[in-house]
């Protein structure tokens, strides 16, 4: 359980510092993490409030433990998350992306799939914790080795609708509002803040 | 991590009382504020539209503020197909509290509301619902339902996909009234085997069921169109523009899909519900009422018989804003009232918490609506492929006891186990015929046996899935229809689930079923809101819970007999 | 014949001696000695366009025109394959066709499969679409 509580240590904290306009890798050794326009940023966790600090440190080591890179990308005109996912996909030297809502929604992408289509899609995201994110970076680094690995097991939770379904819609909402239309992807560094080493 | 996790304490000291306040299951469901500018609101916006209604020439001109040229598609559609042009001034020129007392007024007759009511625009509507509480929306449902005897949906699936289970269930619940049965698949090409026996679990229960495959549209087409299934419900349809078009439809393509239906004979409606523009991100700033209304005129004018609203699959949505519930009923009472059969909702996973499940209910339970639940859970809700129900097999006996408890008629009843185990077994058995006689794999005995006694799919044999798999693509292949499962049934013994089958089927070619709100009773007599009209006109009219049905729902699993209490009556 | 009314519905209970089979059979016909004896085909238990005429009285009497409209639309389908209508289908959806496209599906609605209802909606759907943007953009590639 993540939910934070007044008695838990410190959390980790993640700032975007932006490099500059993302450019199309080269390496087939890397996998780009598409980020959406209020991850944080506007929003500092999930629906579930896993902080995205620990998103963006499960996933990149989930990616770097199979020898492969990270490289962050944040999209900023669209909060659509096949969108956001394909045009990592594309820029990727490896051809293979993930994408990432503020709530938690990811998408591991590949450039010649058609852009509604996907690799494997994790629609649920107050199921999405810290080692399904570990396990969903490390998955889409095996696809950029040209591996073809066990898809992650996907989780289901009938009462999730309840719980969940209108945040989730709320969450949308405001993550739509930080669109910011006609600016293309940038180049990001996590610059992780104070807390523990989780 | 699950959802249903508790939340976890604050770290301030709380009071023990609250500590017992927080551990309810209703502080496991999701609440929000509203957000009227985003739509995320349930039926009282400033930012919906004025009614205004103009006509020139026979054409509506000016619709709820807007001029024909900035009408949207929408907009198009329900003022060239939905609304009564002579009539519309003259409706909507009527004080919408003047409207709102017809629907209520039990000296108004409900040939005299619809002859208001099909001439409002979609705004006028909402000004009209928005004057009612939610008992007045449930006295506005009690008259204008269109079918006099309300009734029940369930749902049959597997979380297996398992086609004997889905008999088994399938006879037991039309043995406890479901008038219609819907199944769908997890693994989608399972579906002609499990829509087979669906059906044929149905006619083993009770003749005259109808049932449904819910899957994309061809395939369900394809289904209904070799007599599978009997009917279909799952055309969605949207309320704004934008939305309709993210689901690659529009509303033209819609009705030439209701056309197509119609022209195989098969009942269809459509299905909407309050929450689904906002959830996909284009409520265009209007609130979710106001944008079902405009889906229910759309269905309204592409001329289908009915449609399943009340929120369906976004309940959670409407479900955690103030009012949501109120506006789910006045979403049901506005299909009713523009004359449309509806099937209303309670039929996806909505609260932990047990009260407010059952109390999600009653607007439509109460009154009575054509069809209570769009899918009330008729196996586990674990194995409820439509992703769990608001109640499920469960709930059974306290359905039965709440409908005995109001005297109200909810479409289920109390059955005895013996009954309930003969049906079952023979549902299973008739299956293993057809499949024998099909030469599709094989159901074995221990199979029959376990479905005689089961409960989930969890107590079945594991079934060959890839064979399974081959027999429903060779079912596709070889032009399997409905005439084949009633020469199965015949040949191998089963002569009256034979001829329940073929009544069935034989009602396509009459187009009965396709009027209104139609249902088969069980002497196959077509009930719809033709030749049963709903003809309540105050207390002691309309549809009463009465005579042998009253007796048969007087019955329960345990009740003490007044004759010799030393026993139960059965 | 005089109209129908209300009291003639069910059809297949008041009135079966007005309900034929597209193959011309009574709809008495279809009995389980016909099915056993492989006299019926799947044809035989479908709907004429005579009877969804019928049907569309009864909901014109019951002062349901919407209904009635759509079975009349109904009516005409009956003659058009069952591919041939998913494919109809599938070219009204958002941007799948070309207004030039539109036209030519209502002219074949109407002289190929002598369904002027349906050809009516098509065009009506061909103008909207035109205004709101949904038609396909005509392409060299494409039709």
């Amino acid at each position: 359980m993540t939910t934070p509580t007044t008695t838990a240590p410190p959390e980790r904290t993640v700032t975007l510092r932006e490099i500059g306009p993302a450019r199309r890798g080269t390496r087939p050794d890397e996998v780009v993490v598409a980020l959406s326009p209020a991850f944080a940023g506007h929003f500092s966790k999930t629906i579930v409030d896993v902080p995205h600090a620990e998103v963006l440190r499960q996933l990149m080591a989930g990616i770097e433990e199979q020898g492969v890179t990270a490289r962050l990308i944040r999209v900023r005109d669209t909060a659509d998350l096949a969108a956001i996912s394909h045009i990592a996909a594309k820029m990727s030297g490896s051809g293979i992306s993930v994408g990432i809502l503020s709530r938690g929604t990811t998408m591991i992408h590949q450039k010649d799939l058609a852009r509604l289509s996907n690799l494997e899609l994790f629609p649920q995201s107050p199921l999405l914790d810290a080692p399904v994110f570990r396990m969903i970076g490390s998955n889409a680094a095996q696809y950029a080795k040209g591996e073809s690995p066990q898809p992650v097991p996907t989780r289901n939770d009938q009462m999730a609708r309840p719980r969940w379904q209108a945040k989730a819609a709320l969450l949308h909402l405001k993550e739509f509002e930080c669109i910011e239309a006609d600016r293309g992807p940038v180049e990001v560094e996590a610059v992780f803040g104070p807390g523990t080493a989780g | 991590m699950t959802s249903t996790a508790p939340r976890q304490s604050t770290g301030h000291q709380q009071s023990l009382r609250t500590e017992i306040l927080e551990a309810r299951s209703v502080n496991l469901d999701g609440f929000v504020e509203e957000w009227p500018e985003k739509g995320l609101v349930a039926m009282e916006s400033a930012f919906d539209p004025a009614p205004s209604v103009r006509v020139e020439d026979g054409r509506i001109v000016e619709l709820d503020g807007k001029l024909r040229d900035d009408f949207d598609f929408m907009d198009t559609f329900i003022a060239n197909h939905a609304i009564d042009v002579t009539s519309a001034e003259e409706s909507n020129a009527l004080p919408s509290a003047q409207v709102a007392r017809m629907l209520i007024d039990p000296s108004v007759s409900r040939d005299e509301v619809l002859a208001v009511t099909r001439g409002l625009t979609p705004a006028k509507v909402l000004d009209v619902v928005k004057l009612m509480n939610v008992v007045e929306i449930m006295q506005g449902m009690q008259k204008m339902r269109a079918r006099r005897t309300p009734a029940n949906q369930g749902h049959s699936t597997s979380a297996r996909d398992n086609p004997i289970q889905v008999a088994a269930d399938a006879a037991e619940g039309a043995l406890r009234g479901f008038a219609e049965l819907e199944t769908t698949l997890g693994v989608l090409r399972y579906a002609p085997l499990v829509a087979i026996a669906l059906q044929v679990g149905a006619q083993v229960g009770r003749g005259g069921v109808l049932t449904q495959c819910a899957l994309e549209e061809a395939t369900e087409l394809e289904l209904g169109m070799r007599g599978i299934t009997a009917y279909a419900e799952t055309i969605s349809i949207y309320g704004t523009e934008s939305v309709f078009i993210d689901g690659d439809d529009t509303p033209w393509s819609k009705a030439f899909l209701a056309g197509a239906y119609a022209s195989r004979g098969i009942k269809m409606r459509f299905t909407s519900g309050t929450g689904s523009e906002v959830q996909m991100g284009n409520a265009e700033g209007k609130s979710m009422l106001y944008l079902e209304i405009r889906c229910i005129l759309m269905a309204k004018g592409a001329g289908v018989q009915g449609l399943q609203n009340g929120s369906i699959s976004c309940i959670g949505v409407p479900g955690a804003v103030p009012g949501g519930l109120r506006a789910v009923a006045a979403e049901n009472l506005v299909a009713s009232m523009v004359d449309l059969e509806c099937a209303s909702g309670n039929d996806q996973s909505f609260s932990h918490s047990a009260m407010r499940r059952t109390a999600r209910a009653m607007p439509q339970l109460l009154p009575g609506t054509d069809f209570v639940c769009s899918g009330y859970s008729s196996v586990p809700n674990a194995d409820n492929m439509f992703a769990g129900s608001n109640f499920d097999t469960e709930d059974f006996d306290d359905w039965n006891t709440i409908q005995r408890d109001f005297q109200v008629d909810g479409g289920l009843r109390h059955v005895r186990e013996d009954e309930i185990l003969q049906a079952r077994e023979k549902a299973a058995r008739a299956l293993q015929a057809v499949f024998a006689h099909l030469d599709l794999p094989p159901i074995t005995d221990d199979e029959v046996v376990a479905a005689t006694y089961a409960n989930s799919s969890n107590d079945y044999p594991f079934r060959d899935v890839l064979s399974d798999l081959k027999g429903a693509q060779s079912v596709m292949e070889r032009g399997i229809t409905g005439l084949e499962l009633v020469k199965a049934l015949e040949s191998s013994g089963f002569h009256d689930v034979a001829e329940n089958l073929l009544t069935v089927l034989r009602q396509r070619v009459s187009g009965d079923l396709l009027q209104t709100s139609a249902i088969l009773t069980a002497d196959f007599v077509p009930l719809s809101a033709i030749n049963d009209p709903n003809d309540y006109a105050g207390p002691g009219t309309g549809y009463r819970l009465e005579g042998e049905r009253w007796e048969q729902l007087k019955k329960l699993r345990h009740v003490t007999s007044s004759t010799n209490p030393e026993t139960e009556v059965g | 014949m005089t109209a129908l009314t209300r009291d003639d519905y069910p059809l297949s209970i008041n009135r079966p001696e007005l309900l034929h089979t597209p193959t011309g059979k009574p709809i008495t016909a279809l009995t389980m000695d016909a099915v056993v004896s492989g006299e019926l085909s799947a044809e035989d238990l479908r709907i004429s366009p005579e009877t969804l005429q019928l049907q569309a009285e009864l909901a014109e009497a019951s002062g349901r025109p919407q209904l009635a409209g759509n079975f009349r639309r109904a009516a005409e389908m009956t003659a058009i394959p069952d591919a041939d209508v998913l494919a109809m289908y599938n070219a009204l959806r958002p941007r799948a066709s070309t207004g030039a496209a539109l036209a030519e599906l209502a002219d074949r609605l109407e002289t190929t499969y002598s369904a002027p209802v349906c050809a009516a909606l098509v065009r009506e759907a061909a103008e909207v679409y035109e205004r709101r943007d949904l038609l396909a953009r005509p392409t060299g590639d494409d039709d």
